[in-house]
């Protein structure tokens, strides 16, 4: 029984050591194949498929990326109403929800299925500041 | 262990009990809830734990008995953390209550899956580890090996026999239109006796009954069930052979019900294709989703994380 708890102990500790993130950067290497990139939303004729969308991103992403995609700072995650981020297009997006960086913190959302990740897109496009330049969906 | 016993005593009454409590919690729980956590009891898929949260996790394993055989439930309780975006670690707890028998904690587990992948493919590659530090007496049969576990022979013989064992799984698991088709190769050791390498295999395939979330706040509604089957059993050994008429296998439905924002409850009856093991097999899971328990650990000790 010493064995075990000995075990567990220094597992907890190894696994407290290596579970730090490091701080939220920018990822260059997070890109999206071009035939990923370029795919279109098949929600975009749906806009109120949105709502869908919105509840899925109070589920799965509220709590990284805070209640109105801003980003939380303690998790260093994305704000989501950056040009920075509007400015990719809707295959783009799909893309990194379905693959997540895993080494960087962001989940695959993988599990959802396919329509609940475009819904989440969908989602997204409204988080737009109010104070940030509009931008055309790329296709 | 007093619960345990108790626990075999009146098990009808207590599964009463937790039913009650079960409802009662969904039903004071709030409705929004998170993604679907996989649906199967053996089975593993590719998905790991978020890092930085922990699942608890409650099952049972009942089976139904055969001819001279005695019923039994066999609970156990699941510690899921996700170390690493690519690295979930989870410590089992392991008990087990006999009718007409005894009850006893058959011993612990140690799970590490790792994810050498980084993106997602058309299959998705896992490794497993495990380390067990359980008797003979166990039931818990989340994974079924050699000629599967020894259901006929009383606790008194079976609880002084410990073994020590490692074992290893190719988890290997894709997605495709919305199915998630998983498929487990185990190979296992005891390092205590001379048993040999035992061998076994998990199938399964699931699916959400609705692929599009609704605009409304809802418990019942079909994206919150998750539904499959189920395929595995036992391989024999290098000892014994390679070898499947008789070792158990078992066919199992699976569903899952996105109880609420963090908890799921998970229901398997489980048939058995082969006339060894138990006929039938019940299992019973809800888990629960501690979210960020990393940085409320860390905040309890005065970090700011």
């Amino acid at each position: 029984m010493r064995a075990a708890i000995y075990t567990v102990l220094v597992f907890a500790a190894l696994s407290a050591a290596y579970g730090q993130n490091t701080g939220y950067q920018q990822d260059p290497g997070w890109r999206a194949p071009s035939e990923a990139e370029a795919r279109p939303n098949p929600l975009a004729k749906h806009p109120e498929a949105a709502a869908g969308g919105e509840k899925l991103f109070k589920r799965n992403c509220v709590e990284c990326h805070g209640d109105n995609g801003t980003g939380l700072e303690k998790k260093h995650a994305a704000d989501l109403q950056l040009p920075a981020v509007q400015q990719q297009s809707d295959g783009t997006l799909f893309w990194k929800i379905t693959n997540g960086n895993p080494d960087r913190g962001m989940p695959s959302f993988s599990r959802l299925p396919e329509l609940q990740r475009w819904q989440l897109v969908l989602y997204l496009r409204t988080l737009k500041s109010a104070s940030a330049p509009s931008h055309e969906t790329k296709k | 262990m007093h619960f345990y016993l108790q626990m075999s005593c009146n098990w009808k009454k207590t599964a009463l009990q937790a039913s009650s409590i079960l409802w009662l919690v969904a039903m004071l729980t709030p409705t929004a809830c998170r993604a679907q956590e996989s649906p199967y009891f053996v089975t593993y898929d590719h998905h790991l734990e978020e890092p930085g949260n922990l699942e608890i996790e409650t099952y049972t394993t009942s089976g139904i008995p055969r001819a001279g055989q005695n019923a039994y439930v066999a609970p156990y309780l699941e510690l899921e953390y996700g170390v690493l975006g690519r690295w979930t670690a989870e410590l089992y707890l392991e008990g087990q209550g006999t009718i007409a028998d005894s009850a006893v904690f058959t011993g612990w587990r140690l799970e590490n899956r790792f994810r050498p992948l980084k993106r997602e493919h058309l299959i998705n590659p896992v490794f497993y580890l495990e380390y067990e530090s359980t008797s003979e007496a166990s039931r818990i049969q989340k994974e079924i090996v050699g000629g599967g576990p020894d259901v006929i022979s009383p606790n008194s013989e079976l609880q002084p026999i410990k073994n020590h064992e490692l074992e290893a799984k190719l988890i290997l698991s894709s997605t495709v239109r919305d199915w998630n088709i998983a498929g487990n190769f185990i190979a296992e050791k005891n390092v205590s006796r001379g048993e040999g390498f035992e061998f076994g295999y998990a199938f399964g395939v699931a699916r959400p009954l609705a692929t599009l979330a609704s605009g409304a706040s809802c418990r019942l509604c079909r994206e919150n069930f998750l539904v499959g089957v189920e395929l595995y059993g036992g391989l024999g050994s290098t000892v014994d052979g390679f070898r499947v008429h008789d070792t158990p296998h078992y066919i199992a439905p699976v569903v899952s019900w996105q109880l609420s924002e963090n908890g799921s409850l998970r229901f398997s009856p489980a048939v058995a294709l082969t006339s060894e093991g138990s006929p039938v097999l019940l299992r019973f899971g809800y888990s629960y989703e501690v979210r960020d328990f990393r940085s409320k650990i860390a905040r309890l000790f005065g970090g700011k994380r």
